[in-house]
């Protein structure tokens, strides 16, 4: 039975280098990601507004940016998500999902942040108040 | 009454290496289920290593059947059977195993590295695409797509590496 080699800096470099086709194909994906990121950002602009959804449906708009706390219930699929706007930004408070990653998910405050809800389909978009949406960029 | 040949060593071998795998699988995509998650929808892909050893180890039919036996026996135990989350698992766990194999098949010089970083992209574009059709209907979604595919383009990468020195030692040791 060989040996085998213990893990130094020179093996890691051997096991993480990959091939000349690994590399370009990093490349290329590194690249592709960098031109449509940027262009996402360019159409980031105007006063943070927050967009509720529920699937294709607009429930409400709120400006993020509010003195006083707001709660608004959103029904969705199984049940109500209940979505906070308050100081520190745009989250989702209570859902009625199993899994509670929305919940866990914590607060959004920049414009192009997102917080979703699959199971219930509600979806809470962070965009700039003269933002186009993607579909209207595209065209 | 007619009796049907035994199955020959190597079959058998070949089998129990897939059922092998497929059990460290299943217990690594449990295992990821219950660890914090970096974001919604993204996960480290631990489980794919296990798909890509049997790529290269057992063969792509092989490894196929194993990357989608253990979305459907992990959603059994995490309790995900037939929610979206399992039909997004499952999709995007098919769209990376196709990937997968056509880059080993179809690209030459391709690595365990490269074919797991393609992987972990078309997972990644694949569970969007999912959630976007079927669930949410809001390309608002695609704003978290490229931080999240900079981060599959890490995770590809780095479990690629892992599959490859794995598969390495496993050959030295079965020599």
């Amino acid at each position: 039975m060989h040996k085998s080699e213990p893990l130094n800096r020179a093996s890691m470099w051997h096991w993480l280098k990959g091939t000349w086709v690994d590399r370009s194909l990093l490349l290329l994906a590194l690249i592709a990601i960098a031109i449509s990121w940027q262009w996402l950002q360019q159409n980031l602009s105007g006063t943070p507004m927050v967009h509720i959804y529920h699937g294709k449906n607009l429930l409400a708009t709120y400006p993020l940016n509010t003195d006083l706390p707001i709660h608004f219930q959103a029904q969705g699929d199984i049940g109500i998500s209940e979505i906070t706007i308050d100081q520190y930004g745009v989250r989702i408070s209570h859902s009625s999902c199993i899994t509670q990653r929305c919940v866990l998910s914590g607060h959004r405050h920049r414009i192009g942040d997102i917080l979703a809800c699959v199971p219930n389909r509600i979806l809470v978009s962070i965009q700039g108040s003269q933002q186009l949406p993607l579909d209207a960029v595209s065209e | 009454m007619h009796q049907s040949p035994r199955p020959s060593l190597a079959s058998l071998e070949k089998k129990a290496h897939w059922l092998g795998l497929l059990l460290l699988a299943s217990g690594l995509h449990i295992f990821e289920a219950t660890i914090p998650s970096f974001g919604p929808w993204f996960k480290l892909g631990l489980a794919n290593i296990i798909t890509i050893i049997a790529l290269a180890t057992i063969g792509a039919r092989a490894a196929a059947s194993l990357a989608i036996a253990r979305v459907v026996i992990g959603a059994f135990f995490i309790g995900t059977m037939f929610t979206p989350t399992f039909i997004i698992s499952l999709i995007a766990t098919i769209a990376a195993t196709t990937t997968m194999l056509l880059a080993w098949r179809f690209i030459p010089h391709i690595s365990l590295i490269g074919v797991s970083l393609l992987a972990a992209i078309a997972h990644m574009c694949s569970q969007f695409f999912v959630v976007e059709q079927f669930f949410i209907q809001q390309t608002a979604l695609y704003y978290l797509l490229p931080p999240l595919l900079v981060l599959s383009c890490a995770t590809g990468w780095l479990n690629g590496a892992l599959a490859t020195y794995i598969t390495a030692q496993l050959n030295i040791r079965s020599r």
